[in-house]
């Protein structure tokens, strides 16, 4: 089956929705291609008995356990922390946790102020606009006037409220003097757009029925479908044809759901197939070759630090990843070791089969300690996640491996990481400082997990973006050096990390790079709904 | 003795429960179902049967530490297969009605899935951030913006 497009997106997620929402219009013909289905959030597992079961199956973050239809291999032998991500229409964000921090401006520059890592050629201010417009789409609840960033826009919803567990946790940072606030977080706590407000259910990961925690799909699906884009899911891009030079991208190759094959000439191409998704598709096609490509792969390794309390909070109920954080060591200070810094933010939690098995961090002990274990954790615990930072470091890569190839005649890509000095030495520090946290509120017991090894769900940085076509794959519009018309739209562009989640950042850069294509196209730009 | 009731002195040994609400695994009739979780991960019934396989048959007669230190050295032998069993063992004691009853009961669970109901949302207290505004900004403003 042949076609034509004047643009077409390659990847269903939140750059790739965000995008073709914000390009789409009556001049142009957008085609959005998703290897994933579209989920029914309707119906999420959150409405059954075994509702904790489905996040070891069908919502198991990590697509190696999950194998489900849309999901290939990824060989993750060589890295300790393993990838987590979700191939659908909405991609990785059907299986958030909808905590929406913004980079802040330093993250953009830390070549310049702490001689590490890269500069962006982009900086804050120039994202600024680009937030608030996704701010609105997305549907964000928050609170302005965090002294830890810069003054933001208000909020489009008032703040998800702390429950008595991160209460408690508010008064040990209080004790401390040490900063918090409340997530921003990309759930409505009011109603529109025929989605709810939050229930404060608790486990966002499995879809929200009430459509109230935002995903892309929810966002942006039906918004792009009115504006004219033709969504196409099942439909997996395997080949990109260049022209004789190689500067040009004439075509793209699908398998669409029947399993045939498709071509689909187009004018302008852009990929946003995630970290390891973007990577591994250019990786593949021998036309195109950059040292850099699947090079400085960051992941933000996390530690996390759980605090048991003795009273019965029922801390599962609320959003399991968005009460509060503490950017309190978030800027480099170089007597503690390290440049840069970290996030700290509260985990509540969980459900009484996900505690038994560990919930974030070790499983409960089986035999005569069992019981007991189960009884003073569950409900009762509330954790801290250490996120750090992630330099850029060219051996921490996604590789293809030309000889296994998955059900798509694909080449299965591998994942190879390892941890920083930097990191760890930022890592150890942030788990004395999570520690004397929960400490401070009243934990009687606290555990520690050096390295969460299912947190591979931040995965940046694959095609990094610079001025130098050199030493960056991308330029300030995400436009890849050498070739006219491809564009990347998602975290493989990061040239930093921040030690924060990217999802509002690379969905800014997304819009913007968006509005740059219609621009360039001679067509008005980009304005919020 | 079948190889159901192997599993379940298996299952009782893993989670005993207690004399007072916390009924023992085995007892209570998980072993099938502790098969249909294991079947729900790859290789989730070859680990079980690697586990079973590995009981000596003495272990109906043996006292409970006996057993417990038993699994134990299976455990330390058969890392992955094992994990694989307590996990299905978990998944099928806490998904069962009675368990989530005896959870209920000790803790105030709801035992209810999360949705359609969920919780209340109550509004945020912004008083709380008093003293955060007080300590004033913290962020690190960059020359060239
Ligand atoms: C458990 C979990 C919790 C998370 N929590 C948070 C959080 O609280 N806050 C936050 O900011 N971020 C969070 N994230 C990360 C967030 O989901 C990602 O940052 C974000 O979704 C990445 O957007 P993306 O567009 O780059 O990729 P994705 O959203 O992963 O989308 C990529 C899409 O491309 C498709 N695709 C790939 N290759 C092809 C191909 N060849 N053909 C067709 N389609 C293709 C995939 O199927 C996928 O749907 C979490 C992720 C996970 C897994």
């Amino acid at each position: 089956m042949n076609g034509t497009a004047d643009i077409v997106i390659v990847g269903g997620g939140a750059g790739g929705l965000a995008f073709a929402w914000a390009v789409a219009g009556p001049e142009v013909k957008v085609v959005l291609l998703e290897r994933g289905e579209a989920v029914d959030q309707r119906r999420s597992p959150s409405l059954e008995p075994d509702w904790e079961l489905a996040l070891q199956t069908t919502f198991n973050a990590n697509p190696n356990l999950r194998a489900g239809s849309s999901d290939h291999p990824v060989d993750d032998r060589d890295t300790p922390i393993k990838p987590a991500y979700y191939n659908a229409l909405g991609g990785s964000t059907i299986r958030w946790g909808a905590h929406f921090p913004r980079f802040r401006p330093s993250d953009f520059r830390t070549r310049s102020l702490d001689g590490v890592g890269q500069d962006w050629p982009l900086s804050y201010g120039e994202l600024e606009p680009w937030y608030d417009i996704n701010d609105r789409m997305m549907g964000v609840a928050g609170l302005a006037g965090d002294p830890a960033n810069p003054p933001r826009a208000p909020r489009p919803c008032p703040p998800l409220p702390l429950c008595p567990a991160t209460e408690q946790l508010a008064e040990g940072f209080e004790k401390l003097g040490w900063h918090w606030w409340p997530s921003d977080a990309a759930i409505l706590t009011e109603g529109r757009d025929g989605r709810a407000a939050c229930n404060n259910c608790g486990p966002c990961g499995l879809g929200c029925p009430r459509h109230a925690r935002a995903s892309a799909d929810i966002a942006y699906a039906d918004a792009a479908r009115a504006k004219g884009v033709d969504v196409r899911t099942r439909t997996t891009v395997t080949g990109i044809d260049f022209n004789s030079d190689g500067t040009r991208v004439q075509a793209l190759t699908y398998l669409d759901s029947d399993g045939k094959v498709g071509r689909l000439n187009c004018e302008n191409v852009i990929i946003a197939g995630n970290g390891l998704g973007t990577a591994r598709l250019l990786l593949a096609e021998p036309r195109y070759r950059h040292e850099l490509l699947g090079r400085g792969l960051m992941l933000h390794p996390t530690a996390i630090v759980t605090g048991f309390f003795r009273k019965q909070y029922k801390s599962y109920r609320g959003a399991f990843a968005a009460s509060l954080i503490s950017q309190e060591f978030y800027e480099t200070d170089t007597p503690r070791g390290f440049k840069r810094g970290f996030q700290m933010q509260a985990l509540r939690g969980q459900g009484p089969l996900t505690t038994a098995q560990g919930g974030y961090g070790t499983r409960l002990p089986w035999g005569g300690d069992h019981t007991t274990a189960f009884e003073e954790s569950f409900g009762r615990t509330i954790s801290l996640t250490v996120t750090c930072d992630d330099l850029p470091e060219d051996e921490n890569r996604i590789e293809i491996d030309p000889a296994r190839k998955d059900r798509w005649d694909m080449p299965v890509p591998k994942m190879i990481y390892r941890l920083g000095e930097n990191t760890k030495a930022m890592r150890r520090f942030g788990i004395e400082r999570a520690s004397e946290a929960l400490s401070a509120a009243g934990a009687w017991k606290i555990a520690v997990t050096k390295l969460s090894r299912t947190a591979g769900f931040h995965l940046m940085g694959t095609a990094r973006m610079g001025r130098d076509d050199r030493a960056s794959l991308v330029d300030r519009d995400g436009r890849v050096h050498g070739i006219e018309n491809l564009t990347l739209a998602d975290s493989s562009v990061f040239a930093s990390a921040a030690a924060v989640n990217p999802t509002p950042t690379l969905q800014a850069i997304a819009l913007r790079a968006a509005h740059a294509m219609r621009i360039r196209l001679g067509l008005s730009g980009v304005a919020a709904r | 003795m079948t190889t159901d009731d192997l599993l379940s002195i298996l299952l009782d040994t893993l989670l005993p429960g207690d004399e007072a609400l916390w009924p023992a695994a085995g007892q209570h009739g998980l072993a099938q179902k502790t098969r249909d979780m294991a079947a729900l991960a790859p290789g989730g019934l070859e680990a079980l049967e690697t586990v079973l396989k590995a009981l000596p048959s003495t272990l109906p007669d043996e006292s409970r530490d006996i057993r417990e230190q038993t699994l134990r050295e299976i455990e330390a032998a058969e890392p992955d297969a094992f994990d694989k069993v307590v996990t299905a063992a978990y998944n099928a004691y806490y998904t069962d009605p009675d368990i989530r009853d005896v959870i209920a009961t000790l803790t105030g669970y709801e035992n209810r899935p999360p949705q359609p109901r969920g919780y209340d949302l109550p509004a945020f207290d912004e008083s709380l951030l008093d003293q955060v505004k007080a300590r004033g900004p913290i962020w690190r403003p960059v020359p060239d913006e």
